[in-house]
């Protein structure tokens, strides 16, 4: 022990002195005595090296430690304490000589332990209050970058601050004692110098970094570094739709400044110690986000326009884009590796995929409506579903979206078939093979078996001519499915008849899904007609098709029938053509008809009859609908010419129920009829016609005191009570116009009463007729002389009803006029059923009536509740208040 | 355009059935009606009237039917739901008709066999009573037997309300 050392340490009892105070052998201590000599002062006893060695370290320790303290600011850029000679020895001593020694084998704490501690508890004491402060509140997204970078400000002149000494004082010192050891142990000098060297050095690196990051909110800190690094992404890439919901106004940045400002930060912060896991993971985090955010950005948006796929773009962007942003970050982080390879690109971008895929199936429903401009999306679909688990996501995905949107009450059914068409074409496209068609199409057929409608629209929509869509005659109520007329009207490829399977040549074979069923088998027509007519067996739709096909050929005008012929063949094709023999009869009738009308003409002709145009039907068993011209004068000087006659032959088996009102028709009529019948009769043997007057179609021509008119299509009833105004043969002619009541018509024609009041509001609509007083009506001979306004309200009032009601008439049988046919039954159905099964309430009689009535019961609530009032009348039944009813006592 | 495709028995007894209604329906005939219940269509309820002439007139009878799958190459199950009191149906209301036995034919229907238990009604078989005791009333006591009836029947109200 140096004089100087004792001097001092005699005279300054510095804490380091206490370590020693002798300890027991055992205990590592920081000194001690030898064993056998006193306990004591320093300077007693005969132990002298020992003490010497201790005191002379603990004098060497307080040397160093004071020079080493830490003053308070950070900031104190200031002198520290000169150094000296002394502390330079101390350190040495400490550091590289015995004291070293002796400390590392019996102290915890080394001088460099001491530094480490001193650090911490400095930082601790004077540099985490600020940065809690900087902590404490809630960091706004808009301030993340900044609070970032001031944390790694402070911590940055934390770090210098306290690794200045470290460097400077306790470096050198190191260094010496390595290269000692190296000499020593002649080894490779340079390895192990640096080795130890840095191994201390990374240690006191280590810990000063634990402190760090121990002093921030680990989570929060994630959490904010996990934004920046998104919004520096989002920036870089320029999303302007982002999940964290910041509307950045950028200014025109370029994305180098992003970049560079981000990998400096990362740098920064990795530097502080801040990197690591935690950054890690607030990488993975925001990565996974800014993939999310990519597919939602405007890049990724359904290609509406050129229609296409935006697959490739997105690879590309993970590919140049997202991977080199990774890279880079990687690389600020000091990762291990920072090489993306090129399996892990692929699994992003399959990753990207996924995503992108799930977010189209989540619009799915809206692409179909859209289709065909969602093209895009459509074959964006179209690559996801390589992906695994893809088919399964979207089936079950698209038939919730399905039930949820389209299979409810609230849709019509032409907007269901509409959109069952787009499914059928989009899935097509995503799929030829048809296998995922058919999964997700089996609700929706089932849905549209199940209403009434179906069948009428579709059939009806076929037989419609796209090309007169503008034209009055369609109607406009919903009825009718334009997609599936304009369907039928592409050309019709004729299929050829190899099967697919083995057809050799075809070079763009593709296996079935896997997903198909062993005995799945792709339909060689593919058309959406094909899967409309497949929707129903057979029997019933081919029932459907006969009564539609039956009204429709009543009232075609194409004398050729030539889309009625191809709709038939289509039909054919597909359901088979034994089935289709009532249509083809019914087919053939009114083709033959117009053979026999130009026969019966023929030799009508001779008999100087003039002749128009106009058609008929009726059948062997007979019935006939017949239109004619006639000219209904009133008063007229110039003879009328004859009217002329055509009918249509329908063979009654075959056609459905026709509507047949009975009522006289103009006894002209009436004659050409008999004619007809007679020239009939000789060309077709014993065959009888039955005329079916409510079906005719007839034209005239009225010629009135001041104007003549021509009206087309009209109904035969309407015909008829026009020309009820006409003088009768057993009437005398006389000046005044005739007038004649309701009631008189209906006598004089024996027509129904509905049907006389419609065709007179039609007359009335028409400014033929006008109603003199109570359900009395002349014709209005003279325009203008009756011009007053209350007149032309009138018709205008008359007219509106007359399109209402003809609107309902219909030549099938309305619903009205089944329920009126059906009624008795219906009615004992409800009186058995009250007598047998006891009191009910209506909806529970309309579920009944629907169960047990053959051919159904296609009425609802409203009708059962007629009957029962009815019932009621005639003191059946009884209410028993509420909805029961009970059968009368 | 609900379809019904299957081709079992019970399919072809429940089209049958359903027929047979529809004919009842279109040609109701007086004081006979006849209906399935609405949980099963092979079970039915139906009613008769007494025939007017006979100690059963002015009396409503309930009957329940039971078609079996075979039907209608087996006969209905046809139990009086009304007590009866008649020399061919015991008290539980098993009905003694050899139409309804051994001389089933699928010629049968619903109709004839309500047509037929109404005219049983009036003209009961007295060889083989499954009821003695009425059958022997029938012959000899019409005053008593008439009272018997009287006291046995209920209206369907007093069945509803049991």
């Amino acid at each position: 022990m140096d004089h100087a050392t004792l001097v001092f340490a005699s005279v300054f009892p510095v804490p380091s002195l206490s370590h020693t105070t002798p300890t027991p052998v055992a205990t590592p201590d920081l000194g001690h005595t030898a064993p056998g000599t006193s306990f004591g002062s320093p300077f007693v006893g005969n132990s002298g090296g020992e003490l010497h060695h201790a005191a002379r370290r603990n004098v060497a320790w307080s040397t160093a430690t004071r020079f080493l303290g830490l003053p308070k600011d950070v900031n104190h850029t200031g002198l520290r304490m000169r150094k000296t000679r002394d502390i330079d020895e101390a350190l040495s001593y400490l550091l590289v000589g015995t004291g070293k020694n002796a400390e590392s084998a019996r102290t915890e704490e080394g001088l460099v332990g001491w530094y480490t501690n001193e650090v911490r508890l400095h930082f601790a004491k004077y540099v985490r209050p600020s940065l809690q402060e900087l902590w404490a509140k809630e960091i706004p997204l808009s301030a993340t970058w900044d609070t970032l970078e001031e944390t790694q400000r402070i911590l940055d002149r934390a770090q210098s601050f306290y690794r200045q000494p470290f460097d400077e004082h306790i470096m050198p010192f190191l260094h010496q004692d390595a290269s000692n050891i190296t000499i020593r142990a002649s080894m490779d000098e340079d390895t192990i110098d640096t080795g130890i060297v840095d191994g201390a050095k990374s240690r006191f690196q280590l810990d000063m970094h634990a402190a760090f990051s121990h002093s921030l909110p680990s989570n929060r800190f994630s959490k904010t570094l996990g934004h920046v690094l998104y919004d520096a992404g989002c920036r870089l890439f320029r999303f302007h739709i982002r999940l964290d919901g910041v509307q950045h106004i950028y200014a025109p940045e370029s994305a180098d400044e992003v970049r560079d400002r981000i990998a400096a930060l990362l740098v920064d912060l990795q530097r502080v110690g801040l990197g690591g896991d935690m950054a890690q993971r607030a990488f993975g985090h925001s990565m996974n986000k800014l993939v999310d955010t990519f597919i939602g950005s405007h890049y990724l948006k359904v290609d509406w326009f050129a229609k296409e796929c935006v697959v490739p773009e997105m690879r590309n962007w993970v590919e140049n884009g997202f991977r080199p942003l990774a890279e880079l970050v990687l690389d600020c982080l000091q990762c291990e590796s920072t090489k993306v390879e090129s399996t892990q690109l692929k699994e992003w971008q399959e990753m990207a995929m996924s995503r992108l895929g799930r977010a189209r199936v989540a619009n799915l429903f809206d692409f179909i409506i859209h289709w065909d401009r969602s093209l895009g999306a459509i074959l964006d679909l179209k690559e996801y579903l390589k992906l695994e688990g893809a088919k399964e996501f979207l089936k079950t995905s698209f038939s919730r979206q399905v039930s949820m949107r389209l299979l409810h009450q609230g849709a019509t059914t032409t907007y269901i078939l509409n959109v069952y068409i787009s499914i059928i074409r989009a899935f097509h496209t995503l799929e030829p093979k048809g296998v995922l068609l058919q999964s997700v199409a089996r609700p929706i057929r089932k849905y549209l078996k199940d209403r009434e409608d179906t069948a009428r629209i579709i059939i009806a929509s076929l037989l419609i001519d796209v090309d007169d869509e503008n034209e009055r005659n369609l109607p406009s109520n919903g009825e009718l499915c334009y997609e599936i007329a304009s369907e039928m009207a592409k050309p019709f490829a004729h299929t050829d008849t190899t099967d697919d399977e083995f057809n050799w040549n075809d070079l763009n074979w593709q296996p079935l899904p896997h997903d198909a069923s062993p005995e799945y088998k792709k339909s060689k027509v593919e058309d959406v007609i094909y899967f409309l007519l497949t929707l129903w067996d057979r029997d019933s739709f081919i029932n459907e098709l006969k009564n539609i096909l039956g009204a429709h050929l009543l009232r075609c005008q194409d004398p050729e029938f030539q889309k009625e012929i191809r709709l038939l063949e289509l039909i054919k094709i597909r359901l088979g053509e034994e089935k289709l023999q009532a249509c083809e009869v019914m087919l053939r009738d009114v083709l033959e008809s117009r053979r026999i009308n130009d026969a019966i003409r023929s030799a009508a002709e001779t008999s100087a009859q003039r002749e128009q145009m106009l058609q008929t039907p009726r059948t062997p068993r007979s019935k006939s609908l017949r239109s004619r011209r006639q000219s209904s004068v009133p008063i007229s000087s110039q003879p009328p010419p004859g009217p002329a006659l055509n009918a249509q032959i329908l063979s009654s088996f075959f056609w459905p129920v026709l509507r047949d009102d009975d009522f006289h028709v103009p006894a002209e009529i009436s004659a050409l009829q008999k004619d007809y019948e007679s020239r009939f009769e000789r060309i077709k043997g014993m065959r009888k016609l039955h005329w079916m007057n409510a079906l005719g179609e007839s034209r005239i021509t009225l010629e009135l005191e001041d104007r003549t008119e021509e009206f087309e299509h009209l109904a035969p009833w309407q015909v008829s009570v026009i020309h009820a105004f006409q003088p009768q043969s057993d009437e005398q002619t006389t000046t005044a116009p005739i007038s004649r009541t309701i009631d008189q018509l209906e006598e004089m024609l024996e027509m129904d009463d509905a049907l006389v009041k419609q065709a007179v509001a039609f007359w009335v609509g028409k400014s033929v007729l006008r109603e003199t007083s109570n359900s009395t009506f002349i014709v209005v001979e003279n325009l203008s002389s009756t011009d007053n306004p209350v007149d032309s309200d009138a018709a205008a009032v008359a007219k509106e009803l007359a399109e209402v009601q003809a609107a309902q008439t219909s030549t099938v049988k309305s619903q009205a006029d089944l329920l009126d046919e059906k009624k008795d039954v219906y009615m004992s159905f409800i009186v058995g059923m009250l007598t047998n099964q006891g009191n009910m309430g209506v909806g529970r009689i309309l579920m009944m009536m629907r169960m047990m009535v053959q051919g159904g019961f296609p009425f609802a609530e409203e009708e059962v509740k007629v009957l029962l009032a009815q019932l009621e009348e005639s003191e059946k039944v009884v209410s028993l208040g509420g909805d029961i009813w009970s059968i009368k006592k | 355009m609900a379809l019904s495709n299957a081709n079992n028995g019970a399919t072809n007894v429940a089209a049958r059935l359903q027929k047979e209604l529809m004919d009842i329906m279109t040609n109701p005939t007086p004081g006979i009606t006849a209906f399935p219940s609405s949980e099963n269509l092979t079970i039915w309820t139906a009613t008769i009237e007494g025939p007017s002439g006979t100690p059963y007139e002015a009396l409503v009878f309930k009957l329940s039917f039971e078609f079996p799958a075979t039907y209608p190459y087996s006969p209905p199950n046809v139990l009086f739901k009304t007590p009866i009191y008649h020399p061919n149906v015991d008290f539980s209301g098993r009905i003694c008709l050899d139409i309804l036995k051994d001389k089933w034919s699928a010629v049968y229907n619903i109709g004839t066999v309500l047509l037929s238990l109404q005219s049983l009604l009036g003209e009961p078989n007295n060889s083989s009573p499954l009821n003695g005791e009425a059958a022997e009333l029938w012959d000899n006591d019409m005053l008593e037997y008439k009272r018997k009836v009287a006291a046995r029947h209920k209206t369907p109200e007093e069945l509803d309300a049991a």
